[in-house]
């Protein structure tokens, strides 16, 4: 039982990462994933790794599986159960156009359609009040027809419900108890903030992915219960914390950005350890990039998160980690439009056929080509060498369009390549801009810190984009979601709409709702985990009044009315970079965070052994503004913690290689971490 | 970076890194204002346009995200006016000037551009162009609805200085402020205008200085280059020809006569004519728009609507668009006309320059969308004093295409992404309560594919209030193209308390509500595309089993049998 383990199902490859916690090994091991029957890749993993299932005193789980579920449609057939009146809200949405000038634009049909969208009498007004009581009969009624329509899964939704749930808990009750076979939801117990839309939208897709995520995670618990499994399995929810079974049974659309979110957590707790207040985490994979903002050792977790994007998806209602996107990854494909324009991605090459150095088919050059060509990639060893790399297809493809825009010869070429890498550069410095200076921060008092298997590749280029003085590589940062989901803590996200300006009574009526929900978070991590100390952090949700938008703001500790409006100004001040202090300020709603903390390992030998040192390689690498340098090429594995050199090197390791560039210096910190020292504009080292 | 290849050429990477760069300063800007301002029109409407001009207020990039109307060039215009006024030399670093001027922009004074010059260069010598927002101020005085001129709208502001070298100039900022019944909030959006317009400047100043302005003009050029390029070569696919349409608005806010409007487009080449000599006169209601804020602005975004959402619109992307329009139409209407509602016939407008090039693009046509605002306010004073205000917006059907069902109920042609209220807001602090939300079944027009639906949204009246309405194109339906059907029109009703059936209501002015009244808004639905007797069976079932299409008008214009069971057939 001395092990944690976690598991990350990627599109590709199952990763594991196992920690002994008595005697401090780490194993790092990775399957393909099985397709159909994942549980199967979870258990090659141990097999792998010469692990006894019953040696595993917890396991963390990351899952794509809701996310896949919702955008490729594969749920279950689900009904809708909605006050009279109002079965179209699910349809009508909130009817705007995000694509303007698209006449053919349509938004994604429902997940529920029409036919399966009930009407039953009832109706709550907006202030709790009970304006038509449930019509228990239609109810009951209602229940045949749903059970003559073999649905799996109902959901309930009901007006105003975010300010009393009766209505929803009683039809909830009685419908469960009519279908026992089905999967009943309700949207009270997934949010508590208003907006008819997004309520409804949000218990649709979590009677839509119910039945499925129950199946897997009550399949997965027993088959590991009959392989010895004893310990505890926990699932990694999109706020960034630990979810037990039963709570991720109950609400599955908590998991919908299970996937990504374990680098964020390895990012926040590597930058707690090394002590950097502020970090940029930056993950940058085969079709996409992704990046997310640490402050003061805090994400900021957003309570809206659209399924299939904003311009076509739907809204979820869910607490998740702020993470920008942009289509650009290593097999992001460069093409030119008819009028000659250069653009990268957003289309990609994904791992099948993949770019065309893999020598699977593609055709398109995409940005590892760029990498290859210009020396950056060891065409041998890529993926431990599981993978030759075709170079000379890499060229031929890049030629084409070199040719096209009249870049000429071998020069031209390198040329091309470089390009093609400095638009991508262009386009996740973009990302890192939408996360910082939007919210009025500044990335260059931040630490990039790159992971991913093309993230330690590109992070010099855009902490120099950015003006960002030091990156750091965390290890192995090609197995990193899998670290960081044996470092999250238990969470548990709780918010309501909370209306009122803000004055003493209101501030008054907001810490008794923030005691309560304190009482009930806290008892359900010591049910859920048996947790000893729970710790809260209280945010609320304000702005002045008038105003449209609110700002969230941290209010632990600020306890009066006085310190919650300072604390209001001085973030309104940071984020716009201007504050009325005269104006009144308003409440919309709570939020609460609270955590308890388990067991995490000791980060310092996270690392793989080193091996014996060799002396380090060489190779032709090129760099804008400095031509061809003979960069050196070291292997991770072998420089010691306190290792120093400067650029121009690479730095190759299993799944990812680091790029220093020739005015860089680096170093390797306690951790093992790397540490470059970006020559930018403003530091002039 | 990489250098250019040579010293006439540009380099093909900087271009496009500069291209990405204008953009992402535009989008940059308008997420923060987004953020800071204070009124609705802004965060919930995305009322507002950010762009960057060139030294001759040219348009060379604007923001993603901004209201149609926006994308013509809103920002261009001002900066050609303060150009005309104080020439170049009299515009300085520091400066930011505002205009909402009828003679200029000819919209709806609401909206007012401010800007301020870009210098760059060795010292910051060289003017490189405007920064440059428009935003919808929430208030600047004046009567709408019942103007009958511009002057009974509020203030004008044409080419006025707010800031000079760099210093607040107070005594305007004391005329806006003494010209608004809502001063706060607007001086709280000005405060995020001003601000959005200075960080613009700098990152368009660090943009410049890192590549030099001679690689910064030489890019701006080519940029503006491709998009005409882009533009003739679609242009260029549309068969040469004559084509003409038209439709009218039910009347004029005055009288109750028809408003014809009628365009012809002339496809020569690569270029495209859209001529308005048959468009009808100016109103005497405030539905007018002036040259440059109405018909080139509607011509244009008709174009980008063709054009596709690809392609970013600058001055290049309009070289190609020719305009015949004589002053004095409703769309070119003179300074002092009123124009309070001045985007009331852009849908429309919009709509039948599409419909009059379906014949030459029968796969890229659609059905006429509802095209109108459907407008409803609720307003008046409460027993204790506090006000009713409220404003809620009709959401209708677009038509349907050569290989797709209409979609909706979105807004019109003239909005973007603008969002429906929600109800569970509104009920919080309004006096109605919503008893359905609902599609309105057979509003979508039949054909092979169906028009979009509108929706029915029916208000219980819970406090007195009066309502004010603003619908049309209910006596001249969207219409279907390729042999599809027409569109149902939009229609509001009212059952008075206690009444036993509900009336048709026109446009109100001020009708008094009170508790118990039900009030019902059905928006009009799109147009269908192609001959409902084509539709296949299995989507007529679909549209029957769902209820989009009732049974009697399945079988009516579908000419389908249905059976005991439900079941279609033909």
């Amino acid at each position: 039982m001395s092990f944690a383990v976690a598991v990350d199902i990627g599109g590709t490859f199952t990763d594991l990462v196992a920690y002994d916690h008595e005697c401090g090994r780490v194993i790092y091991t990775k399957s393909p994933t099985t397709y159909g029957n994942f549980v199967q890749g979870i258990v090659d993993c141990f097999a792998k790794a010469g692990i006894e299932p019953q040696e595993a005193g917890f396991l963390n789980h990351g899952t794509t599986l809701v996310i896949n579920a919702l955008i490729q449609r594969h749920g279950a057939k689900t009904a809708l159960v909605t006050t009279s009146g109002f079965r179209d809200v699910l349809e009508i949405a909130r009817g705007n156009r995000p694509d303007p000038f698209d006449l053919h634009y349509a938004r994604d049909e429902p997940l529920i359609p029409r036919e399966l969208r009930f009407e039953i009498a009832e109706r709550t007004g907006a202030n709790g009040e009970i304006v038509t009581p449930l019509d228990r009969e239609a109810l009951v009624q209602l229940s045949e027809t749903l059970r003559g329509l073999d649905v799996a899964a109902v959901a309930v939704f009901f007006m105003n419900s975010y300010s009393n749930s009766d209505h929803e808990r009683v039809a909830v009750t009685l419908l469960q108890r009519l279908l026992p076979e089905a999967y009943v939801t309700c949207s009270s117990d997934l949010t508590r903030e208003w907006y008819e839309y997004e309520r409804c939208s949000t218990v649709a897709a979590n009677g839509f992915v119910g039945p499925q995520v129950n199946t897997y995670i009550r399949h997965l618990e027993s088959d590991l219960i009959a392989k010895g499994f004893a310990g505890s399995l926990f699932m990694m929810g999109s706020n960034g914390g630990l979810l037990s079974v039963d709570r991720t049974c109950r609400q599955p659309i908590a998991l919908v950005e299970s996937g990504p979110i374990g680098g964020c957590i390895g990012a926040g707790a590597y930058a707690e350890a090394l002590g950097f207040a502020n970090v940029v985490a930056f993950d940058m994979g085969g079709t996409t990039a992704k990046c997310a903002l640490v402050e003061n050792g805090r994400f900021s977790v957003e309570s809206i998160y659209y399924a299939g994007g904003y311009v076509e998806g739907f809204p979820i209602k869910s607490p998740v980690i702020d993470i920008v996107e942009v289509g650009s990854g290593g097999g992001s494909i460069a093409w030119l439009d008819r009028q000659k324009r250069l653009h990268v991605g957003p289309q990609s090459a994904g791992s099948t056929p993949g770019p065309v150095c893999y020598g699977r088919g593609g055709t398109q050059p995409t940005v590892t080509d760029a990498n290859l060509v210009l020396g950056r990639l060891n065409a041998s060893r890529f993926l431990g060498g599981e993978l030759a790399l075709d170079e000379d297809g890499a060229r031929a493809s890049l030629q084409e369009i070199a040719q096209a825009l009249g870049y000429e010869g071998d020069e031209g070429l390198i040329r091309m390549a470089d390009g093609l890498i400095a638009i991508a550069t262009v386009i996740m410095a973009g990302a890192i801009k939408q996360v910082s200076v939007e919210h009025g921060l500044d990335p260059r008092e931040f630490v990039l810190f790159c992971y991913g298997g093309g993230g330690p590749l590109h992070a010099s280029a855009l902490a120099r984009e950015l003006s960002i003085p030091m990156v750091v590589i965390p290890p192995e940062p090609g197995n990193f979601s899998a670290i960081g989901m044996m470092l999250a803590d238990a969470r548990i996200d709780l918010s309501a709409t909370f209306t009122g300006l803000l004055d003493d009574a209101t501030v008054g009526a907001a810490r008794t709702s923030y005691a309560s929900m304190e009482v009930e978070a806290s008892d359900a991590l010591k049910r859920e985990f048996h947790a000893e100390e729970v710790f809260f952090e209280r945010y609320a949700e304000m702005r002045y009044r008038g105003q449209r938008h609110n700002i969230k703001t941290l209010v632990t500790g600020a306890g009066d009315r006085c310190s919650i409006e300072a604390t209001f100004h001085r973030d309104y001040k940071r984020r716009y970079g201007h504050a009325d202090v005269n104006a009144a300020v308003e409440i919309q709603a709570l939020h609460l965070s609270a955590f308890a903390r388990l067991k995490r390992p000791d980060l310092s030998r996270l690392p793989r052994a080193g091996v014996k040192a060799k002396p380090p390689g060489a190779r032709d690498v090129y760099f804008a503004g400095f031509g061809n340098c003979k960069a050196a090429v070291y292997e991770r594995e072998e420089l010691p913690a306190g290792f120093m050199a400067t650029g121009p090197a690479l730095i190759e390791e299993y799944g990812s290689t680091t790029l220093v560039w020739p005015d860089d210096r680096f170093e390797v910190g306690q951790l093992r971490e790397i540490r470059i020292y970006c020559k930018t504009e403003r530091s002039g080292a | 970076m990489t250098k250019a290849l040579s010293p006439s050429q540009l380099d093909p990477v900087t271009l496009e890194v500069i291209r990405y760069g204008l953009v992402s300063i535009c989008n940059q800007i308008d997420a923060n204002i987004k953020r800071t301002a204070f009124s609705p029109y802004i965060y919930e409407y995305n009322d507002f346009a950010v762009g960057l001009a060139g030294p001759d207020g040219q348009l060379i990039a604007q923001n993603t995200g901004g209201m149609p109307p926006f994308v013509a060039d809103s920002v261009g215009m001002a900066v050609r006016d303060g150009l005309q006024i104080y020439g170049k030399e009299r515009l300085h670093r520091g400066d930011v000037v505002l205009c909402n001027h009828a003679a200029v922009q000819g919209q709806h004074l609401n909206n007012t551009v401010m800007y301020t010059p870009i210098y760059a260069g060795e010292g910051e010598g060289e003017l490189i162009g405007f920064f440059a927002i428009n935003v919808h101020w929430i208030d600047i005085g004046g009567s709408v609805p019942r103007s009958t001129d511009i002057f009974m709208e509020g203030l004008q502001l044409r080419s006025i200085k707010l800031w000079s070298k760099g210093e607040p100039i107070e005594e305007v900022y004391r005329i806006i402020e003494n010209n608004t019944r809502t001063p706060a909030e607007l001086l709280g959006d000005i405060a995020a205008q001003f601000a959005g317009c200075i960080l613009g400047r700098d990152l368009v100043v660090g943009l410049a200085s890192r590549y030099g302005t001679k690689t910064f003009h030489k890019a701006v050029a080519l940029i503006l280059d491709q998009s005409e390029a882009a533009a003739r070569e679609l242009i260029r696919s549309i068969p040469d020809g004559e084509y003409s349409a038209e439709t009218f608005l039910d009347d004029d806010r005055v009288s109750d006569n028809p408003v014809p409007l009628r365009v012809k487009v002339i496809i020569a080449d690569d270029e495209m004519t859209v001529d308005f000599s048959q468009m009808a006169e100016q109103a005497k209601g405030p539905i007018n728009s002036g040259y440059f804020g109405g018909g080139q602005t509607i011509a244009r975004v008709a174009f980008k609507y063709l054009l596709g959402a690809g392609e970013m619109a600058n001055e290049g992307t309009f070289r190609p668009i020719k305009l015949v329009l004589p002053l004095g139409k409703i769309i070119s209407a003179d300074e002092t006309a009123p124009m309070g509602n001045y985007s009331t016939p852009f849908p429309s407008v919009i709509d039948v320059i599409l419909k009059a090039l379906s014949p030459a693009l029968p796969e890229q046509a659609t059905g006429g969308h509802f095209a109108t605002h459907s407008g409803v306010r609720f307003h008046g004073r409460r027993p204790d004093g506090s006000a009713i205000e409220a404003h809620d917006s009709g959401h209708g059907g677009w038509g349907a295409g050569a290989n797709h069902d209409g979609a909706g109920p979105f807004r019109t042609m003239a909005h973007g992404d603008t969002r429906i209220i929600p109800i569970e807001l509104q009920e919080t602090a309004l006096p109605f309560r919503i008893e359905a939300f609902s599609l309105r079944e057979d509003s979508g027009g039949a054909g092979k594919f169906r028009g979009g639906m509108g929706f029915r949204k029916v208000y219980r009246i819970l406090e007195p209030c009066q309502l004010q309405t603003n619908l049309d194109r209910t006596k001249f339906p969207p219409w279907g193209v390729m042999g599809g059907g027409e569109g149902k029109p939009g229609q509001f009703t009212l059952q008075v308390a206690g009444a036993e059936s509900a009336d048709v209501i026109g446009k109100e002015r001020s009708r008094a509500l009170k508790p118990g009244d039900l009030f019902t808004v059905e928006t009009g639905g799109g147009g269908g595309y192609g001959d409902p007797r084509e539709r296949s069976v299995e989507l007529v079932q679909r549209d029957v089993d769902r209820g989009y299409v009732t049974r009697e008008a399945a079988m009516r214009e579908y000419g389908v049998q249905i059976d005991g069971e439900g079941r279609v057939s033909r």
